[in-house]
């Protein structure tokens, strides 16, 4: 028989299985995948990941994401100018949609991540009463959907080319997608398990 | 709590929205277990579970391959008919040379939605036969990262987004493929709702020990 404590204790991000900790590496003794229990890891990789998407959100907004060509005009627009576009058509609904999947949320996680980040190094006192593992929770839920944007650009692209109207993608959309893919791998090399509160 | 070996590890299990560390117990067939802190399903028990997530992943499968195979929508524009399927939507992105965005978008919603099903058929396939202990273990793994990239649903929803606002442009059908999808989707999210991984890990750990006695 032995004593068994929580701190003792990991779970394997791949196969859920609950680990003995043993040293900073170690394999899970089920799926042979390996675990880093070393907290420094584990932030450090969350920190380059985080800060490469905020470097790509920032082309993603300056350039166009969807380029208009027709009978020989040629239109251009942004993210924002998008938005900006549907909510004048009076597309609210659609408008909102798009501006929640692509600036709402994608800042937001920015900001949570780096909320997170900080906060699991240097505990201040009020942060105890906020729930951090629901926070965490809910950036991993709402994440992948800012990739709405991309699809839709994809989709009209694939969908509109006839001779004079045609729907290019942007250069906007590469910076998108790339920060949006960059933000849900710093949010997969979190370590939940850093988080000691609201047990 | 108390253990005696590595192998009583298995009866214990860690939330995995709050991290709290439960003892698995026993509970009825068809019933769930929450956590006692955040109340999240911690594991579920079914007695047909192999039979359950074969029969969901092969509809899924059938599902998938329509919604390749046809097209998703098609509209009239100008007298012009143009329509789209899953695979022509990175294509295009390829074409118009934007390879990172199309490499992307062609993990996301085509070659990630596939292996999630082929893996969890091949995976109720191998245990439901009894067989290929390490290659169960294997797929599971990999099985475990589709999951997270799977965006199929993501993507149906972007159906619906860019299809409004070419509403008034353009004259809009809805293909055969839109439907298919949306059934595939609608298992998917009840396939990963209901069947949490660490339960085939869990079947897979007695089938095999039955096996070896």
């Amino acid at each position: 028989m032995k004593e068994l404590k929580e701190d003792a204790v990991v779970r394997c991000p791949v196969c859920e299985a609950v680990n003995l900790k043993k040293g900073q590496k170690m394999q899970c003794r089920r799926c042979d995948a390996w675990i880093e229990t070393d907290p420094k890891v584990s932030l450090s990789k969350s920190w380059a990941y985080l800060i490469t998407a905020m470097i790509a959100y920032i082309p993603a907004n300056l350039y166009p994401m969807l380029i208009t060509k027709q009978f020989g005009t040629t239109q251009e627009s942004t993210i924002i100018g998008g938005v900006l576009q549907l909510w004048e058509h009076g597309s609210y609904p659609i408008a909102a949609i798009i501006f929640f999947a692509s600036i709402m949320i994608p800042i937001l996680k920015f900001l949570i991540l780096i909320y997170l980040l900080i906060s699991v190094k240097y505990p201040i006192g009020k942060d105890r009463k906020i729930n951090k593992h629901k926070l965490y929770y809910m950036t991993e839920l709402a994440g992948p959907w800012s990739m709405i944007d991309v699809f839709v650009v994809a989709i009209l692209a694939a969908l509109i080319h006839l001779s004079h109207i045609e729907i290019i993608a942007g250069t906007a959309a590469t910076a998108f997608a790339l920060s949006v893919f960059f933000t849900l791998l710093a949010a997969h090399a979190f370590d939940e398990s850093l988080i000691k509160e609201n047990r | 709590m108390k253990i005696e070996n590595e192998d009583a590890l298995d009866d214990l299990i860690i939330c995995h929205q709050c991290h709290t560390l439960h003892e698995e117990v026993p509970i009825q067939d068809g019933s769930k277990a929450l956590c006692r802190e955040c109340g999240t399903v911690l594991y579920r028990y079914d007695s047909k579970l192999i039979d359950h997530g074969l029969a969901l992943s092969l509809t899924a499968l059938i599902f998938f391959a329509l919604a390749n195979l046809f097209p998703i929508v098609k509209i009239e524009l100008l007298g012009h008919e143009q329509f789209i399927t899953i695979p022509k939507t990175f294509m295009t992105l390829f074409e118009q040379g934007f390879y990172i965005v199309g490499l992307l978008c062609a993990f996301l919603i085509f070659l990630f939605p596939l292996m999630v099903f082929t893996l969890y058929t091949a995976v109720f396939l191998l245990l439901k036969l009894r067989r290929g202990r390490q290659l169960t273990k294997e797929l599971l793994v990999l099985l475990s990262y589709a999951l997270k990239w799977n965006m199929s649903d993501i993507f149906l929803i972007s159906i619906l987004v860019a299809l409004v606002k070419l509403i008034g442009y353009a004259q809009i059908d809805m293909g055969v493929a839109f439907w298919a999808l949306l059934v595939y989707v609608a298992i998917d999210i009840y396939l990963t709702k209901q069947i949490h991984l660490s339960e085939i890990w869990m079947l897979r750990k007695r089938i095999y020990e039955e096996q070896e006695r």
